[in-house]
């Protein structure tokens, strides 16, 4: 015979915190998100099999070449001497710039070696050429 | 005399909002664009800083503005250069491969040749300057 008579109560997660939870990670993805604001140019990147991706994207500076060769950088239109400029600048307020030439895979080399030449002028001299996963062997 | 009405108690529900949050949280997830920044990785070298290299240290692929690749005065198709960059570097490991593409060539010819090098795992690239002709 049993002495004491246990009530038993149903197990219970408390739930009343989740929502809590819910809206903290959303607003800690909401400042940690970095909002694209460039509109850039219409390219078709080239494919590349040893295509890598880029950790950090708060270093990164893109400059668009569409299939004429026109030129912009955060939406402005420049010409070479223009791209010297504008990065030298954004070298020295932050030397740990990447430059990423969004390329249309049409476009001459010629204008390429030029905005090469021109970032080695700026000193930038970090640069990747963006490019897509194109699958081995395809 | 009228029986007290019992005071009602006046609450929100509250069950539902966890629910409605992380429904937000997964359209969010599910319409933000990953990060297109992905390519080929390069450092160039300062301005004027030319070095000077032993001959036998060189190897030039050239690729001329037909968007034909040449080693030395080989034509070779593109995915060839992977192999003949590894066997070059294999026996010589200080082996700087020199991409000299012509101005007229187009970008995409000289992203699969870069490619290639990549792929080759060949670590000293250079890309050589071309003149205006």
């Amino acid at each position: 015979m049993r002495k004491f008579l246990i009530k038993k109560e149903p197990p219970e997660i408390p739930s009343a915190s989740t929502g809590d939870i819910a809206f903290l990670l959303i607003i800690f993805f909401m400042l940690t998100t970095v909002l694209r604001t460039e509109m850039g140019l219409k390219v078709n990147l080239p494919e590349a099999e040893a295509t890598e991706r880029l950790i950090k994207r708060r270093n990164v500076s893109h400059i668009w070449v569409d299939k004429t060769g026109k030129i912009t950088i955060d939406d402005n239109v420049v010409d070479i001497n223009g791209v010297i400029n504008v990065m030298f600048l954004k070298v020295a307020d932050n030397p740990e710039l990447v430059v990423e030439i969004m390329a249309d895979s049409d476009v001459d080399y010629g204008r390429i070696n030029d905005i090469l030449e021109a970032l080695k002028e700026a000193q930038a001299f970090k640069v990747v050429f963006a490019t897509e996963y194109k699958k081995i062997g395809g | 005399m009228f029986p007290k009405r019992e005071p009602q108690k006046i609450s929100i529900p509250t069950a539902s909002t966890g629910d409605i949050a992380f429904l937000l949280i997964i359209f969010f997830m599910v319409t933000s664009i990953f990060s297109r920044e992905k390519g080929l990785k390069i450092v160039l070298p300062p301005k004027g800083a030319e070095v000077k290299l032993k001959k036998g240290n060189i190897l030039t692929v050239s690729v001329n503005p037909y968007g034909e690749v040449m080693i030395g005065d080989k034509k070779i198709s593109i995915p060839e250069i992977k192999q003949i960059v590894q066997e070059a570097l294999s026996k010589n490991p200080d082996l700087v491969v020199a991409l000299k593409v012509s101005r007229k060539a187009p970008y995409k010819i000289m992203i699969q040749a870069f490619d290639q090098l990549k792929l080759a795992k060949a670590e000293k690239i250079s890309l050589t300057p071309v003149k205006e002709e």
